[in-house]
């Protein structure tokens, strides 16, 4: 599966390498992820819940930053294998800078998926990749975002992630999207509204 | 004297106890004590095992035992060769690579089974899987059939030189020579890719060893139950008598279900025997997407050549089949491609040749249709093309070249599925091909019907195609009739039944002979305690091959009832009748005895049994057809397709069969009904998708489209016999034919509808997403 895209952050460039490059912040931005921990230089390992349609569990795996050119690129080699199989993937992020001070990022890569994800997820894992990506660099732009009021403000930075359920949500969201218009939505939560009225009052009488 | 039973719509004997529930199924089956299995499976297609550490697993309460390559010691064996090899011959190569219980170095194919966990519950088992660490390091896997023999590709076999498993080239007559002197030669490529069986029922197998009785027995979803038993004894070092295999109703077979010694077969007997507890494992959904065996898979370079007035002058065919990661049922699959490619058609230069690959994707065995699908497809495109090509109209380029009904028996001088040379038995194509000319209405369709809809901008397309089905190979089958002292008759086979209605078949043709109603005749199948010998349920054989061994053991039964009844009756044999369970004289009806009294005193309880006598009135018989039985038919279809969605309507579905003489036509519709579905899903809805690395896409029915009732049309089944020449029935097999035909029938009327597109299907499965991209493609050049 190739992944490619573009996204572009409200901060300079510096402050997006620094925190792409923060395995805490980092962390916090991966959806599911439940720890990432530093082993060795530019490698972490660690722990993270997937949720693709029928499939969940937990991943344990690998992360390595490689080839290096700060504040420029790098290249993010993942491996991770669990209850729901396994996934290999290699990716190129590039990131350039941007007019008011906003930096544009460009990712591609390929990612090798096997066992239950890639048997019974298949239909899914496009659209929840790209939702999961979505939220996580969204997530990371809120941050980078905090870090720019609180220099302006010469405050702590505050800003907290949101929680793996926030995250199940959005993807879950971003999901039904693909199925259903939002005035569809409207209109089936009314008729909804409407027959559950119907019920009460049914049952009062 | 006209059939009272054979041939007759009579309704099922086994029905009611189905439809009812009250069908012993493999998972039915529950013994005290009993253990529950799970396997863990590879989620790699290719990789080396470095390492196994179960001991988390072996810590969790309710886990008996764990398993793995290592502790099978010296009983891990890889399973027999499930056909006899090919002869050793020129032109001929074989390497036999055989699936393995568990794995212990490499692992071949995504879904391969690594340990077993043998616990309390089948829950505890799942979960105990998952506490297994396993170290597996990928490989690089085969599993484009070009690139897997290209030197320098990763090898499935690391012992091997390279990914050929087999090379065969057979030849008739000349083809080249025949070419230099055609008017025109076709060539193509021509794909045709994998699906799966999908069986209602998954596979399963309880395995109980009694340590006490010494005993094995087997209840096992297999369709070959007696070599199931047979190798089963010889690799756990007991006595064939010690071992009971049972086939029990079976939620449908299609191929995968054969003497397959899957893993699992050979893992959980062991297992059951090293324990002396009883085991059950049943297969679930997903587990039968990657561990059951599949088919198809196949890639043609074909050329035909033909002289100027539609007569195919030579054909040629070089072809490449995907075995699948090992390839226990020999050649079997491209040998039945290689006898159909012909069709039924007079073709006096052939030359085929077929290479082998082992590939890192799940096994390749026949299914419902074993090759001949593929052979058929090849053909009928070809004629289609010449067809346009030299301005012939397609059903006269067929007429033109079928064997004439006077050629037979005609010898196809290839060697079929069994080594032996392929001899059509008998044949008579175009009554059979007028006929589903007529049904469907072709003349009127063409001439009226279809501009009308053409002029009102609809897509309509007419396909009717022509086949042929080897069936009824040997090696034999065999059966005992006995007439029990109620009355009834007990009759018992060792083929297994998998839904074709064999209890109510069979006992027409014993009815037949006997003359009881059908009812009263009592089938067993499947049960190697109840008969020690035979092979099994496949290649449209029950029909044929245990179908004439019933017939022949019922035979002699009837002589028995009319000599003892005529000694007791004081008539002579041939003016004694027997109807009803009463043999009586013809002349005075009510001078008769009972089958069952007749039954009591051919097993006396005191006095003697003649010297060169048996007691009872039994018998047991068996028939080993030297060549096969060759069935045909046509099949034809109208369908409509929507030029935007790409969905297509099929508005009228016409088979003709002739499978020599019909022993029940309820039941053979219902063969139709069931072959054309699954050829519908080989046309357009079902395949199953690999990527480069061999992982399977589509394994679960959310994806994997089967054919559901909203596809399936209305079938109109016409019925022609031609009896058989080469057995006393008359019959031939007809499981398979429902399939075969399909894919070529689908293309031809798809390129029919679409006529004002440049389209030439020569691949399949098609999907309406394929066929959307075929035709921008071609709009697009």
């Amino acid at each position: 599966m190739k992944i490619e895209g573009e996204y572009t952050f409200d901060g300079p460039r510096e402050d997006v390498w620094k925190l792409v490059r923060d395995p805490e912040i980092l962390a916090t931005c991966m959806p599911g992820t439940q720890s990432l921990r530093l082993v060795g230089e530019n490698e972490y390992e660690g722990e993270m819940s997937v949720h693709v349609g029928p499939i969940t569990g937990v991943f344990s795996g690998r992360l390595v930053v490689s080839e290096e050119v700060p504040p420029e690129s790098c290249v993010l080699t993942v491996e991770g294998k669990g209850k729901p199989g396994f996934l290999n993937g290699t990716g190129k992020v590039q990131l350039s800078e941007q007019a008011d001070h906003r930096t544009l990022m460009t990712y591609t890569g390929e990612v090798q998926i096997g066992g239950r994800l890639a048997g019974v997820g298949q239909r899914m894992i496009d659209t929840v990749s790209k939702s999961m990506i979505r939220q996580g660099l969204g997530t990371l732009n809120e941050a980078i975002k905090a870090r720019g009021v609180a220099r302006a403000d010469a405050k702590e930075v505050e800003y907290t992630p949101p929680s793996e359920t926030k995250f199940a949500a959005a993807v879950a969201k971003d999901m039904v999207g693909g199925f259903l218009s939002s005035k569809l939505i409207v209109w089936l939560v009314l008729v909804l509204v409407a027959v559950i009225l119907v019920i009460v009052w049914l049952n009062v009488k | 004297m006209p059939n009272k039973f054979i041939g007759k719509r009579i309704v099922r004997n086994e029905d009611p106890q189905l439809l009812t529930g009250q069908a012993q199924f493999v998972d039915d089956v529950e013994i005290p004590g009993m253990l529950y299995a799970a396997f863990l499976r590879s989620d790699y297609a290719h990789a080396r095992l470095l390492s196994i550490d179960v001991s988390a697993a072996r810590q969790r309460p309710g886990v008996v035992a764990i398993f793995t390559a290592e502790d099978m010691g010296d009983d891990w064996q890889p399973g027999p060769p499930l056909v006899s090899p090919p002869p050793t011959a020129k032109d001929v190569i074989f390497n036999s690579r055989r699936q393995v219980p568990l794995v212990k170095d490499k692992v071949r194919h995504a879904g391969e089974a690594i340990a077993v966990v043998i616990a309390e519950s089948r829950y505890i088992a799942e979960d105990a899987v998952e506490d297994i660490l396993v170290e597996l390091e990928p490989l690089e896997a085969v599993v484009d059939l070009e690139k897997g023999l290209v030197a320098g590709s990763p090898l499935v076999h690391d012992d091997l030189d390279s990914n050929l498993a087999a090379h065969l080239l057979q030849k008739k007559g000349n083809y080249e020579e025949a070419k230099s002197k055609a008017d025109l030669v076709i060539k193509r490529r021509i794909v045709i890719d994998r699906g799966a069986a999908s069986a209602m029922e998954n596979r399963g197998i309880v395995a109980n060893w009694d340590a006490k009785s010494q005993y094995l027995t087997i209840w096992d979803t297999t369709q070959a139950p007696i070599p199931i038993r047979n190798g089963t004894a010889a690799r756990l070092g007991l006595s064939e008598h010690q071992v009971r295999v049972i086939a029990p109703f079976i939620g449908g077979g299609f191929g995968p279900k054969m003497m397959m010694f899957y893993a699992e077969e050979l893992v959980i007997p062991w297992a059951s025997k090293r324990l002396a507890r009883p085991i059950k494992w049943i297969e679930d959904r997903r587990e039968n997407f990657y561990a059951t065996t599949q088919e198809r898979g196949q890639i043609h370079d074909v050329e035909i050549a033909l002289s100027r007035d539609g007569h195919i002058l030579g054909l040629k065919d070089v072809f490449l089949h995907d075995s699948g990661a090992y390839d226990p049922y020999g050649l079997t699959i491209p040998l039945n491609t290689q006898c159909h490619a012909m069709g039924g058609y007079d073709i006096k230069n052939f030359t085929t040749e077929v290479s082998v690959v082992f590939t890192n994707k799940t096994l390749t065995t026949p299914v419902r249709g074993a090759g001949r699908p593929q052979g058929i497809f090849i053909i009928e495109r070809l004629l289609d093309i010449a067809s346009k090509e030299l301005g012939i109209d397609r059903m006269e380029i067929r007429k033109r070249n079928f064997i004439s009904p006077d050629a037979f028996p005609y010898e196809h001088k290839i060697i079929d599925q069994a080594f032996a040379p392929l001899i059509l038995d008998t044949g008579n194509y175009l009554p059979v091909m007028e006929k589903a000319l007529e049904m469907i209405g072709y003349e009127e369709f063409v001439k009226n019907e279809q501009p009308r809809l053409r002029r009102e901008g609809k897509y309509v397309g007419i396909g009717v195609v022509p086949f042929i089905e080897s069936t009824g190979v040997g090696p034999y089958e065999g059966a005992r009739v006995t007439v029990e002292a109620s009355g009834k008759i007990s009759v018992v086979t060792g083929i297994g039944t998998q839904g074709q209605g064999h209890f109510t078949s069979f006992a027409q043709i014993v009815a037949e002979q006997v003359g009881v109603p059908v009812k009263d005749v009592r089938i067993v199948t499947g049960d190697t305690a109840e008969f020690h010998w035979g092979t099994g349920t496949f290649a449209s054989r029950g029909a044929v091959v245990a179908g004439n061994a019933i017939h022949s053991a019922a035979s002699i039964v009837r002589k028995k009832i009319l000599e003892l009844a005529s000694k007791v009756l004081e008539a002579p044999a041939n003016e004694l009748e027997l109807e009803d369970g009463l043999v009586r004289v013809a002349d005075i009806p009510n001078k008769s005895i009972t089958l069952g009294e007749l039954a009591l005193l051919a097993n006396p309880l005191r006095g003697a049994v003649e010297p060169g006598t048996e007691p009872g009135l039994e018998a047991t018989s068996y028939f080993g057809p030297q060549y096969g039985a060759t069935a045909f038919g046509t099949h034809a279809m109208i369908l409509e397709v929507d030029p935007e969605t790409m969905m297509i309507k099929i508005k009228r579905y016409v088979t003709v069969e002739d499978c020599g003489t019909v022993l029940n036509p309820l039941i053979l519709e219902g063969q139709i009904h069931g072959g054309v579905s699954l050829g519908l899903g080989n046309a357009y809805y079902e395949q199953l998708h690999f990527d480069e690395n061999g992982q399977l896409l589509n394994a679960s029915f959310a994806d994997y489209l089967l054919v559901s009732a909203t596809e399936m049309p209305r079938i109109e089944v016409g019925h022609f016999e031609t009896r058989s020449s080469w057995n006393e029935l008359g019959t031939k097999g007809v499981g398979e034919a429902g399939a075969i035909p399909v894919p070529a029938l689908f293309a031809q009327a798809v390129e029919n509808a679409l006529y004002d597109q440049k389209l030439e299907i020569l691949e399949m499965p098609l999907s309406p997403n394929r066929l959307f991209e075929l035709l921008h493609k071609e709009k697009s050049q």
